[in-house]
């Protein structure tokens, strides 16, 4: 064991540094444009677009230490707008059980961040038990396409989306996690309608997707039918690691010490109220242990290949401490939190703090419930039992 | 001791309870919270001819010589509705102000129309630099013969755009921090030098950042004698407090009972949700806070009141209580029903939002226990 970064790697971080300060945003232009070329410089580093790819697919084969490096320097530099659906959720599987073809088909274009994806797993029946999906798919007779009919829900960015990669049911007679099937289709086609579904921030990423008689050709199913449970099991261990976002929870903590301390009360400011300060040094507490948590998983994901079970900690205690740090900031804003107009009042961050504690509360619902997640770490983990002997 | 309600208060809280089952489904409410004006003067004046206006006022004042008591069983059903009409900022408030003023050509002057609904009021008290102490004031009062000349700011003042006159403490003597040189006066909100910014607060109701330019306001609009307002203006965040607190429950029985409902109707791997037994111990926790809230509004309620010895102590406790175990209720609501939790299409999330702002008005959790254990 040993907490020296190497030289190498040292040298890595000061060449991380020196791209993400040569490629910060140009206050004025186009945003767009400045995006997607910086995705392509980053791929002329060697797969700095795509850390988390395997070097076979064009990643840069890091090792964790490098990824830890990536990680917290990205999260204070301002990084283009990124989706994980293709990159860190879809991309894996197509790795793993597409076809050369499909791979060859949709990598590119994620890569590209040129198709943006989304996910169509939840269904109004079919949330924490996700196996009850009921969106059917039926082969047609000469078998070239499934005919696909149901209802998806809570599809985020489904509005904005070009494709989805959507989990049918092809066979109902045995247990609920065999025959479902893996379909890829685009959103924009007749049959396809996505309705907004308005959060508590007021915002708009979620959607119902009906989806009625729209025709998927075989060519578009991952691996084999009625397999796809399997599929998207491992991708759902993807997305958890994904959601734990520490780096970024450091660097929002300090930003909340930087706001704190703008709040005055009394003869100070809110940083020198005992009981704000103890909060804060909660939080700090956690984040430093779990930043530990987060680089032994790494270490091990680096020896082995799929994240393991500590990755389901990292969601729990990650998603908690986000959720903590954005309830702090509702604290010291105070009564101006509350105020909901066009521009902020009072603290000039309590406007978005507020938006922010608001979205937050659905970091512990989505990519598995809490209570959910817990249910698998005792089964899988502490080999709990369910019935007793 | 006896915590039963009188013949005349059952009446009350049945009638607050039908009319906010009748007028506040959540459709209602979300329609009239996006009005511009932000809600019904028809309710408004059905809350005249009631005589829920005039109840918290002596019989003296006109009013029905009813007391803290009165308002809380009001101010639980209006949590029940989250009702949007300014009884809290006009009645509670800056009524509130007025009745308990040592000036009394300005309450037969303005009383009238605040217990007849004709004339609405509000408090401004709050100023960015003070955070949650009442007795921060900066905004100044400068004595120019018979009148005083205003300058300064007020924050999130509740309901300000609808109101004829706002209850405003500002500073007429002593340093920025003292509670000495504290006068309340009342301003017509149309004065000149009166610009307001208007704005919608996260929980549907309306707020205003209040700017005063020299703004001259006669001497005989104060409510106390020169600088010796402050206790007055402490008793009347104490009914504020415990107004809120009373809403606030009415909040929390909603947000408790839906879930309870809601767990139950909703399947997943073949079981309600009820079923489970996390969600199970999860509710009852809710509902325990709810009940201990509860009891603290009764005792504060009682004790504020009733003139019990260390009334304003149970005060602190009561809103430390309500602002924690406000938002522990609406975070698990909001969790338990999963992505339909988040929604604006159900109520739970509205029932939230009204406790968080409940927390930080007059004060926040982690406030009132400092000034508790002080
Ligand atoms: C903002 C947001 C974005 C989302 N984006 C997407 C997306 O892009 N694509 C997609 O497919 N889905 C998405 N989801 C859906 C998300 O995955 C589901 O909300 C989640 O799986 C929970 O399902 P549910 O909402 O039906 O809640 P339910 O499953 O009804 O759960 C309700 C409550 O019951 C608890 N519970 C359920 N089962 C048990 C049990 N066995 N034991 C104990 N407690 C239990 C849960 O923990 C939760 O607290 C998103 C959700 C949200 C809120």
């Amino acid at each position: 064991m040993d907490i020296q970064l190497s030289a190498d790697d040292l040298a890595f971080q000061e060449e991380v540094k020196a791209f993400l300060a040569e490629n910060a945003y140009p206050a004025g232009e186009d945003y767009n444009k400045w995006r997607l070329d910086w995705f392509d410089k980053a791929g002329e580093k060697g797969g700095w677009d795509i850390p988390k790819w395997p070097i076979e697919f064009g990643g840069p084969g890091w090792s964790p230490t490098q990824h830890y490096i990536w990680e917290k320097e990205t999260a204070v530099a301002a990084t283009p707008w990124d989706m994980p659906f293709g990159l860190s959720m879809l991309a894996p599987i197509l790795m793993g059980y597409g076809n050369e073809q499909q791979q060859q088909r949709f990598l590119p274009d994620i890569r590209a961040r040129k198709v943006n994806w989304c996910q169509g797993y939840s269904e109004p029946g079919a949330g924490s038990d996700l196996a009850s999906l009921k969106t059917k798919a039926e082969l047609s007779e000469d078998g070239t396409y499934y005919t696909v009919n149901g209802t998806k829900i809570w599809t985020t960015m489904a509005h904005i989306a070009d494709w989805i990669f959507c989990l049918t049911r092809t066979d109902d007679s045995g247990i609920k996690q065999q025959g479902i099937t893996f379909l890829l289709f685009p959103m924009k086609q007749d049959g396809i309608e996505v309705k907004p579904i308005i959060t508590l921030g007021g915002t708009h990423s979620v959607n119902m997707v009906h989806i009625n008689d729209i025709k998927v050709p075989v060519e578009n199913r991952i691996g084999e039918e009625d397999k796809g449970w399997t599929y998207a099991k491992g991708l759902l261990q993807h997305e958890r690691t994904g959601l734990a976002g520490i780096s970024r929870s450091l660097v929002a903590l300090e930003n909340l010490k930087a706001q704190a301390s703008t709040v005055t009360r009394g003869n100070g400011t809110l940083m020198d109220d005992p009981a704000f300060r103890g909060k804060l040094a909660e939080l700090e507490v956690d984040l430093l242990a779990v930043e530990f948590t987060e680089l032994r998983s790494l270490a091990s994901a680096s020896t082995g290949s799929e994240p393991g079970p500590e990755s389901s900690i990292l969601k729990l205690k990650g998603t908690e401490i986000q959720q903590r740090i954005q309830k702090l900031t509702v604290e010291a804003g105070g009564i101006y939190s509350a105020a909901w107009g066009a521009k902020p009042v009072g603290h000039s961050f309590a406007r978005g703090g507020m938006g922010g504690y608001l979205s937050s509360r659905s970091y512990t619902i989505y990519g598995g419930a809490s209570e959910v997640q817990k249910d698998v770490i005792a089964k899988n983990v502490l080999g709990i039992k369910r019935s007793s002997k | 001791m006896n915590f039963d309600l009188t013949e005349e208060q059952q009446l009350i809280q049945d009638s607050v309870a039908r009319f906010v089952s009748d007028n506040y489904d959540l459709k209602s409410r979300l329609t009239l919270a996006g009005s511009k004006q932000g809600f019904s003067d028809d309710h408004w004046n059905t809350m005249a001819k009631l005589g829920w206006l005039g109840m918290p006022f002596a019989e003296a004042d006109g009013g029905f010589g009813g007391d803290q008591i009165d308002t809380m069983l009001m101010m639980e059903q209006f949590g029940r509705g989250l009702v949007l009409e300014p009884f809290f900022a006009s009645v509670v408030l800056g009524g509130g102000a007025l009745k308990r003023s040592t000036n009394a050509d300005l309450k037969t002057e303005y009383l009238p129309g605040v217990l007849d609904g004709s004339r609405k009021l509000t408090l401004a008290y709050a100023e960015e630099q003070a955070r949650f102490d009442l007795h921060d004031v900066t905004t100044s009062a400068r004595e120019d013969g018979e009148n005083y000349i205003v300058n300064g700011q007020k924050s999130m003042v509740a309901s300000a755009a609808a109101a004829d006159q706002m209850v405003v403490s500002v500073r007429t003597g002593g340093g920025q921090i003292d509670e000495a040189g504290i006068t309340l006066l009342l301003i017509d909100t149309d004065s000149e030098g009166v610009s307001m910014d208007n704005f919608p607060t996260v929980d549907g109701l309306q707020a205003s950042e209040v700017t005063f330019k020299d703004v001259r306001v006669p001497q005989s609009r104060a409510l106390t004698a020169p600088g010796d307002s402050f206790e007055l203006l402490r008793a009347v965040a104490n009914d504020g407090i415990l107004a809120l607190s009373a809403e606030a429950v009415g909040a929390m029985e909603i947000l408790y009972k839906d879930t309870v409902d809601y767990t139950q109707e909703r399947e997943q791997f073949d079981h309600p949700l009820s079923a489970f037994q996390v969600l199970q111990h999860c509710m009852v926790e809710m509902f325990m806070e709810y009940e201990q809230c509860k009891s603290m509004l009764y005792r504060a309620t009682l004790e504020t009141a009733q003139q019990g010895l260390g009334a304003q102590r149970i005060v602190h406790a009561l809103k430390h209580l309500i602002g924690k175990q406000g938002i522990f209720i609406g975070e698990n609501a909001v969790q338990l029903h999963g992505g339909m939790g988040v929604t604006e299409e159900l109520r739970i999330g509205h029932y939230f939002k009204r406790l968080l702002v409940i927390d930080a008005q007059f004060g926040n959790s982690d406030y009132h226990l400092q000034q508790f254990a002080a």
